[in-house]
């Protein structure tokens, strides 16, 4: 079982590595790094936090898109182009194939995120600035919280189009890190149906505010593991949840 | 006494019913009731038009898409079944592998996918490749071969697991008569391995040199099913007559059931079958005409095929439709 798992998953990773998406996004962030380079020189008092917001800032998005991109057409690129018909007539479960397409996925971007991370801190060194914990925490939990998206985008693309998928995962994103305002607007409202559903849709939506940890980055803030721990737990559980739901979707798809 | 042995393919009362619509109120019947029933080694075809549930049967059978209702087993499992899949080969309709791998990437990756490994998947690729006829370019990314190239590499990932059973979807649409000739003798070259072939298709030809048995489908239900020899020869005998001195008109009019009158210039083709030829004879004769030629008719696979048709009363393109 673990073979054809692993041969799915790193094909999930040359797809995307033979994909000049991958090349072109390479290239824009390591334009964007070394923009920030010049934005720097504008600042003087701010030097170290305005290098590690937009080196982060910009990585997060680059990734943030791509994740989004790969996620919500992956499946559906898939059926609609019938490859399908010759991976899911081998003796493989339909939960294996999503699984290592999803764990392919999350190869891909972490070795994009380790890539650009090292171009960060290459960066940071260059310009003799202090390398802190709170940036490798912003960008470990960038991982976390790219896994939840990816896993969004999975589970609408085991029925949906790629872009209903893409819209509804961009949506989350946002939602997602406005999660705690929704909180707070309905715990104010008058109207008990109101409350239960603003909280209702908060624990819905994914908490994508709790993997952020830009902002104690750049005030080099740390944060101890054991705040860490439960919020990349709660990013595993979420991911589990939405893959889950995505295999029993995919599990009973007819593919015509 | 010998226990039976497990058939290859077998389905029981298989129907499929798609949904179609905004509100899911139209419905295709595209298969309804087929029974058959595949012994291990045999050549099977399915025949018939477009739309009559060929392929849906075997997207049933590769677990593509799920029966309505009905009973399908491959080599005794279920389709959703991992195991029923573990000894089939499989080639859909314009097969499409991932056009960012090269030939040979693609059919490791299939070979990696039926449990296949090191060097026993190394030789094996090697074989295949050479067995296609695509060792020289299987170093080329898929997105850069011909339709009749992806092909070959369809049937190359098909048959790398030494499968038991392989089911073939339009295995020689798409290729020049050359690539035809070549994927035919493959099958045949399977079927002296001891494999069950499954195919489906509309060409005839194909259908006569290579399958033991066929069932021809129309309209989502089975119309005929035998071997090639039974379907022919229980065919009601046919004889085609020559008639000069009469015209169509004339020959129709000598009040005799005709399958076909047909107007050749000053000659009048008719095909009628064997137990009314004598009276038909001294009718034309009586009628001061003259019998050119009398030959038995040679019954093909094709006049099952459009008399299966012809019976459905055609419409047959997707299946049934009902609101």
């Amino acid at each position: 079982m673990m073979r054809p798992f692993l041969a799915l998953m790193l094909n999930g990773f040359r797809e995307a590595r033979r994909n000049r998406v991958t090349v072109v996004v390479g290239a824009f962030a390591f334009g964007l790094l070394v923009a920030s380079s010049l934005l720097t020189n504008l600042s003087v008092s701010t030097f170290d936090r305005v290098l590690t917001d937009v080196g982060i800032g910009v990585m997060s998005i680059v990734l943030v898109l791509l994740a989004v991109f790969l996620s919500s057409g992956m499946l559906s690129r898939e059926i609609e182009r019938k490859t399908l018909f010759l991976i899911v007539s081998k003796p493989i479960s339909r939960a294996l194939f999503l699984t290592a397409r999803f764990a392919g996925n999350m190869l891909t971007l972490g070795a994009l995120l380790l890539a650009m991370g090292v171009l960060f801190f290459g960066q940071i060194a260059l310009y003799g600035t202090l390398i802190t914990q709170a940036q490798f925490v912003a960008i470990g939990m960038l991982f976390f919280e790219l896994m939840v998206l990816s896993s969004i985008g999975f589970a609408m693309s085991s029925f949906s189009s790629q872009m209903v998928s893409a819209t509804v995962t961009i949506g989350a994103y946002f939602a997602g890190h406005l999660g705690g305002d929704i909180y707070e607007l309905s715990s104010k409202a008058e109207s008990p149906l109101l409350q239960w559903v603003g909280k209702a849709t908060y624990y819905a939506l994914p908490n994508l505010s709790r993997l952020n940890y830009r902002v104690q980055a750049t005030y080099e803030i740390p944060t101890p593991v054991a705040e860490l721990a439960p919020s990349m737990l709660y990013a595993v559980a979420y991911s589990a949840v939405m893959i889950i739901i995505a295999v029993i979707l995919f599990s009973r798809r007819d593919f015509k | 006494m010998s226990a039976p042995e497990t058939l290859a393919i077998e389905t029981r009362d298989l129907s499929k019913t798609y949904r179609l619509g905004f509100w899911m109120n139209k419905r295709v019947l595209a298969l309804q009731g087929l029974t058959l029933a595949i012994q291990p080694g045999q050549v099977y075809g399915l025949l018939g038009p477009n739309g009559a549930g060929k392929s849906t049967t075997i997207k049933i059978l590769m677990n593509l898409v799920q029966a309505t209702s009905g009973l399908a087993r491959i080599f005794g499992h279920e389709p959703t079944a991992k195991e029923a899949r573990r000894n089939v080969g499989f080639l859909p309709e314009n097969p499409a592998p991932y056009e960012y791998l090269t030939g040979e990437e693609f059919v490791r990756l299939a070979g990696q996918l039926v449990g296949m490994s090191g060097h026993e998947l190394d030789q094996r690729v090697k074989e295949v490749l050479g067995a296609v006829g695509m060792s020289r370019t299987a170093g080329l990314q898929i997105r850069r071969y011909s339709k009749g190239m992806v092909q070959r590499i369809g049937l190359a990932q098909a048959i790398v697991g030494r499968p038991k059973l392989l089911i073939l979807d339009e295995p020689t649409s798409g290729l020049d008569p050359v690539g035809r000739r070549e994927i035919r003798d493959l099958i045949l070259q399977e079927r002296e391995r001891g494999t069950t072939v499954l195919f489906c298709t509309h060409i005839i030809p194909d259908v006569e040199a290579l399958c033991n048995r066929v069932a021809v489908l129309v309209n989502g239900k089975l119309a005929r099913e035998g071997s090639v020899q039974e379907l022919l020869t229980t065919q009601v005998p046919v004889v085609e007559l020559i008639i000069e001195g009469l015209g169509p008109d004339a020959v129709r009019g000598l009040g005799h059931p005709l399958e076909q009158v047909q107007d050749l210039t000053n000659r009048v083709l008719v095909r009628a079958s064997d137990v009314h030829v004598q009276p038909l004879l001294k009718s034309v004769l009586g009628a001061g005409g003259r019998v050119a030629q009398l030959q038995p008719a040679r019954f093909s696979l094709e006049d099952l095929f459009l008399q299966a048709m012809s019976e459905a009363k055609h419409g047959t393109v997707g299946g049934e439709i009902t609101s």
